[in-house]
């Protein structure tokens, strides 16, 4: 039993007191900012991409995927109680979880969801280790070229799944990939686009980067709105729920976990998606739909079971493809490029510890989850008192320290102030950043790969369609491309995210 | 509405100005051969198709009309701008508490409150709480205040 040997190595990684102690720092940390409105995980991870810099590699990315999945867990507890989502996944949530609280059954409420996540993260984690190693078997048999047109396929799809303009986006990820240009040339060591500054011929980092697009003009963008916040708090008496709801529930949430689970593993999918797409569900299957939006429990289980299972799901192409499918995958691919790691199908065989460990604290931090959430759930509600004015000093601040501390530069400071403003210019056009980080997460890679490809056919473009994987991935590609620019579809897209955002 | 400030117009327009400025900055890069890639060969690749994509967009928006760019608002943009400016600035020259004042000060203008009770509060804390995580705690290599510690 290969497979218990690998999930034993695991947990023994994953049970050293370190590790426990950054699990469990990163879910703080993301159940504080999933409360917080205004400050999404893909920020939170961008402004503390520094400090893992200085953090053993396991236990930095124990600590970023805790923050990750903790956030969802925040996240729903606001929309519950105070009807304010603190990150995207759980807008859903709001509809009948803040109806559910009005009714007097707000602990229910919050323990549905708590142990639906519960149950979604186990089944998550359980299916990354089912899918792991085979995926990561026939990524070995890859050469440059397959390689290549999987990236390609990567970034396409993850076009298709965010929202607004498919040719911007795509414009997006091109705009990503000469960013990630920059620097020294690997096989000649010319310098590109380094404007003669000394400071970039190691390439743009790209923590300055991350946090500039998606930190502080996340800053700037909710200064100008003047966040505020409203609505009464609501208090939570007994947490039990009745047993008409658990029964109610329990199917809800088992549709949920394995829609959710499905979703999470496409390129672009991750929680959001999943958590839109089982309410739907949810809400067609139902023998009486008009119950929803009016405090059903069904609402509220199967949209917080699958945006946990996606958020665990969406773990499986970055870790054996080394493909992040969401920004928040790009920010983890990127942390690993900081610790001197190469995600990629190598990492398993090579970083066996890294690996299993990762994939064992997911489970223990799900775990620490529904007890940071349920009996503590009265300090989380004071949290989201603190006015923003307090709040958005001090994350600039942090981020300016935390971009300092990369390299001890204040040149990295600077850059981030450039890359807050281009940041700002992007929301103002309507220009998702996440194309653009994925871009520049695998700009370098998709270059090596494409030269390599190249060289070893001698220059003949023709071996992207010669080699049976290359040339399966490519058709792919052509087909979804296709099917973006087919009416009913773009239609349906366009409905899709009016739901989303309504 | 003004075609030309719709979004999609103003973003085909900023794809086609990276593109020009990439082209630009990398006209001295070898280009090589498709056998052996020169360090231009990628880059002005990339660069010609961000110059078609932004074309694209330009003239689709300009065909079909898009959303107005809401209007910007100067404020919050530009003093968080500084703000982190004067902090790089500020940093290594005079230490971690005279950087920390003027970013927090500059960043608490940008709000649409500004109390100064609170912001000199909000400037102790967080002053106090920076120097024991990073100075103390973490034992980073920075000035509080050059020349005292």
């Amino acid at each position: 039993m290969e497979l218990l040997d690998n999930l034993a190595l695991g947990f023994s990684v994953a049970l050293s007191f370190q590790n426990l102690a950054y699990a469990l720092l990163g879910c703080l940390l993301g159940t504080l900012i999933g409360v917080l409105p205004g400050i999404g995980p893909v920020a939170t991870i961008a402004m503390l991409l520094p400090i893992t810099f200085h953090l053993p590699p396991t236990a930095s990315l124990i600590m970023l995927a805790g923050i990750y999945y903790g956030a969802s867990y925040g996240g729903s507890t606001t929309s519950i109680l105070v009807n304010l989502p603190g990150e995207a996944a759980s807008v859903v949530t709001c509809l009948d979880g803040y109806q559910m609280a009005r009714n007097g059954r707000a602990g229910a409420a919050l323990s549905i969801s708590a142990v639906g996540s519960f149950f979604a993260g186990t089944v998550g984690t359980l299916i990354i280790v089912l899918f792991a190693e085979p995926l990561t078997r026939m990524a070995q048999k890859f050469g440059p070229a397959d390689y290549c047109s999987l990236m390609a396929l990567g970034l396409v799809a993850a076009v298709i799944l965010a929202s607004g303009s498919v040719v911007k986006a795509i414009a997006m990820i091109f705009l990503g990939l000469l960013f990630g240009l920059v620097g020294t040339d690997v096989n000649t060591g010319a310098q590109r686009f380094t404007l003669d500054m000394p400071e970039l011929s190691d390439g743009i980092d790209f923590a300055p980067i991350a946090m500039g697009i998606f930190g502080i003009a996340e800053i700037i963008v909710n200064l100008e709105r003047h966040l505020t916040r409203t609505g009464g708090t609501i208090k939570v008496t007994s947490l039990w729920p009745t047993m008409d709801e658990v029964r109610r529930a329990i199917p809800a949430a088992i549709r949920g976990t394995f829609l959710g689970a499905a979703l999470g593993v496409l390129p672009g999918g991750g929680p959001t998606l999943g958590a839109f797409s089982s309410y739907t569900l949810e809400k067609r299957i139902s023998k009486d739909p008009s119950r929803f939006g009016k405090g059903a429990v069904e609402g509220v289980a199967a949209p917080e079971s699958a945006n946990n299972a996606a958020a665990q799901t969406s773990f499986i192409p970055m870790l054996t493809l080394g493909i992040p499918s969401n920004a928040v995958m790009a920010l983890m691919v990127g942390a690993m490029i900081i610790q001197g790691i190469q995600p990629g199908p190598e990492v398993m065989t090579k970083k066996p510890d890294l690996f299993w460990g990762m994939i064992a604290s997911m489970w223990i931090g799900n775990a620490m989850l529904v007890v940071i959430n349920l009996p503590m759930i009265g300090i989380w509600v004071k949290l989201l008192t603190v006015p923003y004015r307090f709040l958005a000093p001090a994350i600039l601040l942090f981020c300016c320290i935390g971009a300092y501390s990369l390299q001890n530069s204040t040149f990295h400071v600077m850059q981030v102030a450039v890359f807050g403003v281009l940041g700002y210019v992007f929301v103002k056009l309507g220009c998702e950043g996440a194309p653009f980080l994925l871009g520049l997460v695998l700009g370098p890679q998709m270059e090596e790969y494409f030269r390599r490809a190249m060289l070893l056919s001698r220059g003949d473009p023709m071996v992207f369609l010669e080699r049976p994987i290359s040339l399966g991935l490519l058709i792919t590609t052509a087909l979804l491309l296709l099917l973006m620019a087919l009416p009913s579809f773009k239609k349906a897209r366009k409905e899709a995210f009016v739901e989303e955002e309504g | 509405m003004n075609r030309f400030l719709s979004k999609d117009f103003l973003s085909g327009l900023m794809f086609i100005c990276f593109g020009l400025a990439a082209l630009y900055f990398g006209q001295k890069l070898a280009l090589g051969t498709p056998v052996r890639m020169g360090p231009g060969y990628v880059p002005r690749m990339l660069s010609l198709t961000l110059l078609a994509l932004g074309a694209v967009i330009c003239i689709v928006a300009l065909v079909s009309g898009s959303d107005p760019v809401e209007r910007l608002k100067w404020k919050p943009l530009t003093l968080v701008t500084i703000g982190i400016v004067c902090f790089a600035l500020l940093f290594e020259r005079a230490g971690l508490i005279p950087a920390l004042v003027v970013l927090i000060l500059v960043a608490s203008l940008a709000g649409e409150e500004f109390k100064l009770i609170e912001v000199i509060g909000n400037i102790v804390a967080l002053s106090v709480l920076c120097t024991l995580v990073f100075k103390v705690g973490l034992g980073m290599n920075i000035y509080i205040l050059r020349g005292v510690w």
